[in-house]
């Protein structure tokens, strides 16, 4: 169980290795790819950048927190550098006894790593322009 | 009869160590650089105050008033403006004064002034750590002219050795002042002998790009974090730094109220937008 900042191309297949178990019937993962527009504009290009010594910090400890909730294994990589659309963000993985609890403890996570790891993106358009996102403050998902 | 007693300051070393001119250092509540303070102390006690600096230097900020000495070309060190200085004037009497030597006092310069006796060439305290004189703080009568430039010839440029070799007169330092000539040659001595603190900033994403810079020190009295944000918002001017802003301190996130120590790592987090 592990959280992993690398740079693109991230590879899971370790992680997700890692994760699956005799005793886990459900596994359920996310992944999280780069949408080629963003509030009507037409996204060309993605930055991301992260506050490494901080993030893997952070997102250990939502590992750990949500396998404790949930009582299930997880784990989550995500990637910094220049992405394209289409390229792969975030992978985050939860296996679990049952279903419930894995795609739970997917979402939660998912969630939580948006909202608590220190890394930004930098978004660039079809004119060139580019511009940090800022995601919301509100604790609620969406 | 004593000659006229004029002020130079000396504003042209390279400041390697410090990383930044060190005159134009702000250093203490009252928000004067060190080349204003020593400009502040020298004007009671001299008749005008000329500013020495290298080749094409300009002034620091606040001493653009002064008139200029350029230094010597042909020397290195500090005997280069000396020796400027008495070109100018040759026969002046000079108080010389290094710009980083904040905690020179009145009291200190005034003991100088009055040490002035017919028959010296050079007047200077004895350093209260090895007893050797400190040249630049020290007065240059006229005939010290003949002399530093006797030893320039040999290219002898130090004017501790000198000093040493041609028995200045040496003063000691008021008790209450003992450490006035402690100078400030880098950043670490400015926040050991100030009670400032050296905080490193790390910068990412937006403010990274507005600040243009990915880390940097900076010497800072706020006694915690959120104090130091403010002080850096309102100083640095950095739109990134308004609004909902949080904050790590040495890699681990923090509330405004925790406190500063020197040599702490600070990150100021803009909302994120990973995933």
């Amino acid at each position: 169980m592990s959280f992993l900042i690398n740079s693109h191309p991230i590879e899971y297949e370790s992680l997700r290795e890692s994760l699956t178990s005799p005793d886990c019937g459900g596994f359920v993962f996310f992944e999280g790819r780069v949408r080629n527009h963003h509030e009507g504009r037409k996204v060309v290009g993605l930055h991301y950048e992260a506050y490494l010594e901080l993030a893997e910090k952070e997102g250990r400890r939502l590992v750990e927190e949500i396998s404790r909730k949930f009582g299930v294994r997880a784990a989550a990589i995500h990637a910094v550098g220049d992405l394209m659309p289409g390229d792969l963000a975030v992978w985050v993985g939860a296996a679990a006894a049952h279903r419930e609890e894995a795609f739970a403890a997917c979402r939660e996570l998912i969630d939580a790593i948006k909202l608590r790891v220190p890394i930004w993106k930098r978004e660039t358009y079809t004119d060139g322009h580019g511009e940090w996102i800022e995601g919301c403050r509100c604790a609620s998902p969406h | 009869m004593k000659s006229p007693l004029f002020g130079l300051l000396l504003a042209g070393g390279r400041s390697t160590r410090m990383g930044r001119d060190k005159a134009s250092l702000v250093i203490g509540a009252d928000g004067l650089n060190q080349g204003q303070r020593a400009v502040q102390g020298l004007l009671p006690v001299c008749q005008k105050v000329f500013l020495s600096l290298r080749d094409a230097q300009t002034a620091p900020e606040g001493c653009e008033h002064l008139e200029i000495v350029r230094d010597n070309p042909s020397i290195s060190g500090p005997l280069a403006g000396i020796l400027a200085a008495f070109e100018r004037e040759p026969d002046a009497a000079w108080l010389v004064m290094a710009c980083d030597l904040p905690f020179v006092t009145p009291e200190v310069l005034a003991q100088l002034v009055h040490a002035r006796s017919d028959g010296t060439d050079f007047i200077a305290y004895a350093s209260a750590t090895d007893g050797l004189p400190e040249p630049l703080c020290a007065i240059y009568e006229p005939s010290a002219r003949a002399v530093l430039k006797r030893h320039a010839e040999r290219n002898h440029l130090c004017p501790r050795h000198i000093m040493v070799e041609e028995r200045a007169t040496l003063l000691e330092l008021p008790p209450s002042c003992r450490r006035a000539l402690e100078n400030m040659n880098t950043p670490e001595d400015i926040a050991v002998a100030t009670g400032e603190k050296q905080i490193h900033i790390g910068w990412f994403g937006a403010l990274a790009e507005e600040r243009g810079c990915r880390e940097e020190t900076v010497v800072s009295s706020a006694p915690s974090a959120g104090a130091f944000l403010e002080e850096l918002a309102s100083h640095l001017k950095l739109s990134g730094l308004r609004g909902h802003v949080r904050i790590a301190v040495n890699d681990e996130f923090a509330q405004p109220d925790h406190p500063l120590r020197t040599g702490d790592k600070v990150v100021f987090l803009r909302p994120f937008s990973g995933g």
